[in-house]
């Protein structure tokens, strides 16, 4: 086990490194002057070459990296171009929101989608299984643009049952804050609600289907114990890899969300540093989703390498 | 006018100069209106209430306030406005996301409101010298910054002097100083007076120094930047928490100079927004209860909505399509004409802006500016005379072009329009449209055709100057790279003209030579809107985009 974490974690690196490039140069790919930008285009170009000067844009690509990657394995993560404050705080800021946003649809969909995809196998053709998987796939498919702005329109417009997420204190309680957080959570459990119970459901099939459950079956075990000590063991296995990796989705991707409902979490933040040719601050949030989804990952692997030994055997051979 | 009011005059006239003279003979004579005459006489500093004395005196009241009525004293507007895009600082501010905020915490020597007059703030007057090469401006005494610390003469000196400075990062303000103000001119007379000697004569340079030349806040002499830890300046608001690119909240500033215009409000909370749909849902939500400013194509429901009010005032906000006028195939003015005959300017308003918008005449002397010349005719829809001047020039045949554009706001659709008129007289026209960034970069002074645009001034001397002068040092955003000598010198007799009458003298001149050589096709005007529940009163708003919020509250 320590060697398969040895190895998982030594890769998780490598790809952070080369994250690292490939983000300092995509960045800098992106056309426009960052002292233009925060100074807008009709500013006078002595100023724009003095800003960028004060701000080192206008040195050679190489010392830029090494003086940011410098930075950064000092946890120095710099200090954001375009907004005069360090980086760290934006960031911490946009993690803590991002967090909490998740959770909250966290726990609204996982359960919520397990259930359905269980319901959708056992009653496998039925009616339950055609409505969940209907309109499981109808939400997943409808951006989240669009029903952001109908339960905006519904619940927030018309209905004034839930709040749409502008000014919740970030002392209030946490109850307050959940409440505030439900409407933003919905598109996002719309989105991933089909996608898990598909893939809750294809498992549990499979498993249905296999010997082991024959025999389970067979030496006369009551149906609830088949289903749950050896369906659900079994078929659960590829539903915790996926709902892992839409971890890092639900941490670090959700731009249009965070727009619509103008949250303050890191795929705003990311999409306005991009805006903003803010180096520093794209990097820094880049690498950090990079980091989120990584763990998101290696959380995934390592839980099911826990359930499933041959993984692991496979990882230490 | 009778005798008694007659003599009242006179007694005014006595005491004005020559200069203030000439405007109120101007009014006598009826050849400027009320309303311009009281926008004249507050550029070349004749105060207020002299102003209504004298409209008294021509037997009719003065101008009189908005009334805000109704208004009870507390509570807090919940404000969304549009994300500031760049560090909190008067000298590198350059966007309505920033400059409504200064304006909050901030005040600038006087204000240019929404009909362009000047209304004394920190300057109690102003007045230039024979050739409006040297203003001086009467300082007002015992203001503090919010931090208490008395503000002086020695402040105004050191911000315009700091502002005029090339070598200050990122000074904003160099647009609106360059080749007009050079550092340590501004000086001090005495300790209420300060006098601005210009690099040359002047006749606008109140504005430059108003709330229109948004860096312009009087700063502290002892500012060393770092403006966002403190929102320092001497504006009826203090900021009360600022969170970077999500809000910042004012509380009513305790110790603010002006004891009679106390705001009603305790404080204001104002959220950003990156995404104007967003905030127009959560108004429509009633987390807010004012939108700062808003667009037409962003806000189409709130026109129409029974539980907002929408307040719109006329602004120079406009696009210039810009037409190169050094090479094929806009190199002859005919073909330039041409397409701006193809025009359907109405149409284009009706579609776009559902109305709210003013029709322009392809010059940036706005009907708006009382500079603007009546007299000269508006350019409308004439498809026949396109044609003929398609023929005349030898291009009856047509031509392909590309147009190069931004994606911001309705800049894409006037360029989809501008397609459809170049096909109707056999002008192929493809769209190239990008992001402002990159069309700024790589397109905007170097296109054949292409849509550009321009934010709200309260003179027209930046429009005429950078985006039209031959100099390559003075016309920077010479995009169509126009190039004429009478044009050139026109504007520098307009620039220096100090009185009404002398700017309009030259004002229908440059408006006919802007129409017969066409460099620029100016469609329109845009209104500046700002939405409101019912219960909210009294809020001014600019064409600039500030926010005065002194007077505004909450219907009980």
């Amino acid at each position: 086990m320590a060697r398969f974490l040895v190895r998982r974690i030594t890769l998780a690196l490598v790809t952070l490194w080369l994250l690292s490039v490939i983000v300092f140069l995509a960045s800098h790919a992106l056309p426009g002057d960052v002292g233009r930008k925060i100074l807008g285009p009709f500013a006078d170009e002595r100023a724009v070459a003095s800003l960028d000067a004060a701000l080192g844009v206008d040195k050679p690509l190489l010392v830029q990296y090494v003086t940011w990657m410098g930075g950064f394995l000092h946890a120095d993560l710099g200090s954001s171009l375009s907004f005069h404050v360090p980086v760290a705080e934006l960031l911490g800021r946009g993690l803590l929101n991002s967090v909490k946003l998740a959770a909250v649809a966290f726990v609204m969909v996982v359960p919520l989608g397990v259930l359905g995809g269980i319901v959708a196998a056992l009653r496998r053709g039925g009616l339950a299984d055609r409505l969940i998987t209907i309109v499981g796939l109808s939400a997943t498919v409808v951006p989240e643009f669009v029903s952001s702005i109908v339960l905006i329109l519904v619940f927030s417009v018309t209905l004034k049952v839930l709040p749409i997420s502008v000014q919740v204190p970030p002392d209030a309680d946490p109850l307050t804050q959940i409440y505030h957080l439900i409407l933003p959570a919905l598109p996002l459990v719309l989105v991933l609600f089909g996608y898990i119970a598909r893939i809750t459901r294809s498992g549990v099939i499979e498993a249905l289907d296999a010997d082991y459950t024959r025999t389970a079956v067979l030496k006369g075990l009551p149906w609830r114990t088949v289903v749950v000590r050896h369906v659900l063991r079994n078929a659960l296995m590829p539903t915790i890899a996926v709902v892992a990796t839409q971890l890092g989705y639900l941490i670090g991707g959700l731009v249009i969300i965070e727009f619509m409902f103008n949250y303050q979490g890191l795929g705003r933040l990311l999409l306005t540093a991009a805006q903003q040719r803010d180096f520093p601050l794209l990097q820094a949030a880049v690498m950090l989703v990079g980091v989120v989804y990584l763990t998101a990952t290696l959380v995934a692997d390592i839980s099911y390498s826990l359930i499933n030994p041959r993984i692991r055997l496979g990882g230490a051979e | 006018m009778d005798r008694e009011a007659q003599r009242r005059l006179d007694g005014i006239r006595a005491r004005r100069t020559e200069l203030e003279n000439s405007v109120i003979d101007e009014m006598l004579a009826g050849r400027v209106s009320r309303r311009e005459f009281v926008r004249a006489g507050s550029v070349i500093g004749i105060s207020l209430p002299v102003l209504g004395a004298i409209l008294a005196a021509c037997s009719s009241g003065p101008t009189t306030a908005p009334s805000t009525g109704g208004v009870k004293k507390g509570g807090r507007l919940n404000m969304g406005h549009q994300t500031p895009s760049g560090p909190m600082d008067p000298i590198l501010t350059a966007d309505l996301g920033r400059l409504t905020i200064l304006g909050l915490a901030g005040e600038y020597l006087s204000f240019s409101d929404k009909d362009l007059k000047l209304r004394p703030v920190l300057a109690e007057s102003w007045s230039p010298n024979s050739d409006g090469s040297a203003w001086t401006f009467k300082i007002r005494q015992g203001v503090k910054f919010n931090d208490g610390t008395p503000m002086t003469v020695d402040d105004v000196v050191a911000t315009f002097n700091r502002l005029a400075d090339p070598t200050l990062k990122g000074n904003n303000a160099l647009s609106a100083f360059s080749g007009v103000l050079t550092k340590g001119n501004v000086t001090k007379v005495d300790s209420s007076t300060v006098k601005f000697q210009l690099d040359s004569p002047n006749g606008n340079f109140p504005y430059l120094v108003s709330s229109d030349n948004y860096n312009a806040i009087i700063l502290p002499a002892s500012y060393s930047g770092n403006w966002d830890k403190t929102f320092i300046g001497t504006g009826p608001w203090k900021m009360k928490s600022y969170s970077v690119n999500d809000s910042v909240s004012f509380d009513r500033n305790p110790n603010y100079w002006d004891t009679s215009n106390v705001p009603p409000l305790d404080g204001i909370d104002i959220k950003f927004y990156a995404d104007e749909q967003a905030m127009i849902l959560a108004f429509q939500a009633g987390s807010l209860n004012v939108l700062s400013f808003f667009s037409v194509r962003g806000g189409q429901t709130l026109l129409t909505d029974p539980n907002t009010t929408v307040q719109g005032i006329s602004s120079t906000e406009h696009r210039q399509v810009h037409m190169r006028t050094d090479q094929p195939p806009f190199d002859n003015n005919l073909v330039r004409q041409a397409l701006a005959y193809a025009i359907d300017r109405q149409a284009v308003i009706t579609g776009l802006f559902n109305g709210k918008a003013q029709v322009a005449n392809d010059h940036p002397i706005f009907k708006l500016y009382p500079s603007s010349d009546p007299s000269v005719s508006q350019r409308s829809l004439d498809i026949n005379k396109a044609k003929g001047l398609m023929a005349q020039a030898g291009k009856a045949a047509g031509f392909n072009v590309t147009l190069y554009t931004e994606k911001v706001q309705e800049i894409p659709d006037l360029a989809a329009l501008i397609q459809a008129a170049g096909k109707q007289i056999g002008i192929t026209i493809e769209l190239n449209i990008t992001d402002s960034g990159t069309y700024y970069d790589k397109y905007w002074l170097n296109s054949p055709l292409g849509i550009t645009d321009y934010g709200h001034r309260g003179v027209p001397n930046t429009f005429l100057k950078a985006p039209l002068l031959g100099d390559p040092k003075l016309g920077k955003w010479n995009a169509a790279h126009f190039n004429n000598p009478t044009y050139d010198t026109l504007v520098a007799d307009y620039v220096k003209a100090i009185d009404l009458p002398s700017q309009k003298a030259v004002t229908g001149k440059i408006e006919q030579l802007l129409l017969d050589q066409t460099p620029l096709i100016i469609p329109y005007t845009y209104d500046a809107l700002t939405a409101m529940k019912k219960n909210i009163k009294g809020i001014e708003t600019t064409g600039m985009g500030h926010v005065n919020l002194t007077k505004a509250g909450i219907t009980s």
